[in-house]
């Protein structure tokens, strides 16, 4: 790997599936965040609905892949329910614990041995995207697109899918944050008990913040195992609700184009970490003296690390993002 | 600053790494290949008694275990007896479907099978992709399996305790960092895993025994409770910034946190080497170590001074106040932001004591106290947030319905009956046992 392959893998971070799926699980995540001020932290767990929706068609009912989006979107209230019945109510870091809870029991079932039948176990689902993978116009095999913009034709289906369906849900976001339900659910976030004395039903309001926001996120998991071809319970561990968290707030809170931004520049910068970790890790552990600073195994460990910094660094001195505006910022207006 | 102390601290700990690398778990058992002639199908049984010995897996053969060959319909194929190798061959006449039985009476004394629905195992003929077709049966000592109902509750009460003792007092300082600040800190797990990880340092790296580096740990992890709140909370308190980003921040603290712990220590779990061998004192129908009785001795003799402390002493009865109500507590004349400072002392030596114990009782790991952190939320929440006896009942509460509810669900899902009751203690009473009865939403 050469510095012109580190800046094209970079620049190619950019627009591919792992910013696609940021930008919808953070498209969703930032009605409930970033517009309701539910501190959802479970946002992995709905991620998870939608990729088990699908891979349960073909592992345990043995239906069309399609039947995986109503599937999913039941999953979904039905999680959403769960979190949201108790916490609803009570003072927004209750939402927190629970959902965090949740999420990783969620994972704890999906991967266990006593429904490896229904889940797949820790192996998780594979041989269920036949369907999707038919309709692919190109060639899994043959690589398209121009320098850095190269995908082989088993991804581009999903590249593309996936831009339409980012581009789908932020103009759902704009049109409903702009309705008179999106500007109820901006006023629960600035005053919640101003909102409940004209006689809005708060709580419902939370709960249809929630499910929406969950299916949003629940394509997420969709494009991510589609593009897989298979579903794994440990891409939803409690860590990736945070990761989508950090792109969120990187792009700016409260803003339809912040999801997008956000997740393009959390996965630039995390892959050009990532790579020059790498490059520099290549011929053996980087060392100053007999002092061993970095080692080829502990770069993922650095670059997570650098995530949380960045949350904290965010949150502290910058927390309407790139682009935010910080009068959207009224996360403790209560 | 964080990471400074970190890297000083964890210099050392690369030692550790070094030692660990390349040590991997070789659990294979040894068997004789059996060569067939070409035509003879046979069906080989293996009984293996499996046996944890300070988290190392070993196998030993079972002899003069009776195994029955059956065809699909009941039809007996062949007999025979397993040998000092634990093995047992019976020809069989074709590749077909076939159920091998083994007869549990004939078991030695005190061993039983690990899994008690597979006495007899069924293989289709697709699985002869030799001639040979090897079939291997597992068992381990009967004290879990084999006891009786009594004495299994009894043993998972005696684990519930010891568990319920760790999250106890790990939580306390959860607790308390909320009533008085109103701070919920996702990043109080990591505050285990550091005493943990630096029992680890001094246990195994410096070789100091555990009663010596314990207080010294213990210290460590109240000024790491310290350098928490000054480095971080109460600058971000200064500035202004509001809970819920302050929640956020410990995230991202948590995220940090985890992944300098996994950049130093690796992602293995290890044990500490103090009291690492020991066999199991008989009390009664519970078996339990020297090691796990003392630890619980101690744990109930902190929990009591804690709150002891927190009922009796001038300083106790400050925190309590400025829990209860900062602005009251404040305008009595209590210096709310020693008080705070005590807290998260308190809280983070309570939380590195919980470490020292869970590594004790399991492992170390970089995320122990992280995998801690939703039960803890789970016993303050039932205990009432922001309340310390609360915590201490909750916390305790929680560690024995977990390890008793292993009695009914899969052990790897024992943490799912914790979310219930955290959902239904938000729904029926949000404010937790002890919590005041004020409007939480």
């Amino acid at each position: 790997m050469d510095w012109n392959q580190i800046f094209q893998n970079t620049v190619r971070a950019a627009v591919g599936v792992d910013a696609i799926y940021f930008a919808i699980a953070a498209l969703g995540l930032n009605i409930q965040f970033g517009y309701t001020g539910l501190v959802n932290f479970g946002q992995a767990a709905f991620m998870a609905c939608g990729s088990y929706g699908l891979g349960m068609t073909a592992q345990y009912f043995g239906i069309g892949l399609w039947w995986g989006i109503p599937l999913g979107i039941m999953f979904v209230i039905i999680l959403a329910l769960i979190v949201g019945i108790p916490t609803l109510r009570l003072r927004a870091d209750y939402l927190a614990i629970v959902t965090i809870a949740t999420a990783e029991i969620v994972r704890l079932f999906v991967r266990s041995v006593k429904f490896n039948k229904i889940f797949g176990g820790t192996e998780g689902i594979s041989n269920f995207s036949r369907d999707y993978r038919e309709l692919n116009p190109f060639e899994p095999g043959t690589t398209y697109g121009f320098a850095p913009f190269t995908f082989s034709g088993y991804t581009l289906i999903t590249v593309f899918v996936g831009w339409t369906l980012v581009a789908i849900f932020a103009f759902l976001v704009w049109q409903l944050m702009r309705s008179p339900w999106g500007r109820v659910i901006k006023g629960i976030r600035e005053d919640e008990d101003a909102v409940r004395s004209l006689g809005k039903n708060v709580y419902a309001y939370k709960m249809q913040s929630l499910i929406i926001g969950g299916i949003i996120g629940m394509f997420a998991g969709m494009v991510l195992s589609l593009d897989r071809g298979s579903v794994q319970p440990d891409n939803y561990s409690r860590d990736v609700t945070f990761y989508v968290l950090t792109a969120l707030v990187l792009g700016g809170l409260a803003k339809v184009s912040g999801s997008i931004v956000g997740s393009m520049l959390f996965w630039v910068l995390f892959v050009l970490s990532d790579n020059i970790l790498r490059e520099v890790t290549r011929n053996g552990p980087l060392r100053i003296g007999d002092f061993t600073i970095i080692q080829s195994t502990q770069v993922g460990a650095v670059n997570y690390m650098f995530v949380g910094i960045g949350l904290m660094l965010l949150m502290t001195y910058r927390p309407q993002g790139l682009f935010g505006n910080r009068k959207e910022m009224a996360l403790d207006g209560r | 600053m964080l990471a400074n102390k970190q890297s000083q601290n964890s210099f050392v700990l690369k030692l550790a790494l070094a030692l660990f690398c390349g040590v991997g778990l070789i659990a294979g058992y040894a068997g004789s290949a059996v060569s067939a002639a070409a035509d003879d199908f046979e069906i080989i049984a293996s009984v293996q008694n499996q046996t944890l010995v300070n988290g190392v897996t070993s196998r030993v053969p079972v002899a003069g275990v009776s195994v029955t060959v059956t065809k699909i319909d009941g039809s007996v194929v062949g007999l025979g007896v397993t040998d000092e190798k634990g093995l047992c061959t019976v020809a069989v006449p074709s590749r077909d479907d076939y159920a091998i039985l083994i007869d549990q009476s004939t078991l030695p004394d005190g061993l039983v099978l690990i899994d008690a629905e597979k006495a007899s195992v069924t293989i289709s003929k697709d699985l002869f992709t030799t001639n040979t077709k090897r079939v291997t049966f597992f068992t381990g000592e009967g004290s879990a399996a084999g006891a009786t109902e009594t004495e299994r509750i009894l043993q998972r009460l005696a684990d519930g305790i010891r568990l319920g003792i760790i999250i106890a007092m790990c939580s306390v300082g959860l607790s308390l960092v909320f009533g008085t600040t109103g701070l919920t800190n996702f990043a109080h797990g990591e505050m285990v895993t550091f005493g943990g990880l630096m029992a680890f340092f001094f246990n195994v790296t410096l070789e100091i025994p555990i009663l010596i580096s314990g207080p010294v740990v213990i210290a460590l992890g109240g000024l790491f409770g310290l350098l928490f709140n000054w480095s971080i909370f109460a600058r971000l308190t200064k500035r202004g910034i509001g809970l819920i980003s302050q929640l956020v921040v410990t995230v991202g603290l948590s995220i940090m946190l985890r992944n300098i712990y996994l950049f130093q220590f690796g992602g293995r779990t290890k044990q500490l080497s103090s009291y690492s061998k020991q066999t199991n004192l008989e009390l009664g129908p519970i078996g339990i170590t020297p090691r796990d009785l003392t630890t619980a001795i101690l744990g109930v003799i902190i929990l009591v001074s804690v709150a002891l402390f927190l009922q009796r002493s001038r300083l106790g009865k400050a925190i309590r106040a400025v829990s209860d109500n900062v602005q009251l507590a404040s305008a009595t004349g209590i210096d709310t932001r020693k008080v705070i400072k005590l807290v998260w002392f308190a809280g983070g030596a309570l939380a590195a004591t919980g470490g020292i114990f869970r590594g004790l009782d399991e492992q170390v790991s970089f995320s122990m106290g992280s995998d801690l952190l939703f039960l803890m939320f789970a016993g303050i929440t039932l205990g009432g947030l922001g309340s310390a006896f609360g915590a201490l009942i909750g916390g305790f509460f929680i560690g024995i319905f977990v390890e008793m509810s292993s009695l009914f669900v899969p052990s790897e899902l024992k943490v799912a009956p914790a979310l219930f009751i955290l959902i239904v203690v938000l729904i029926v009473r949000p404010q937790g046992i002890l919590g005041k009865s004020q409007r939480v939403g």
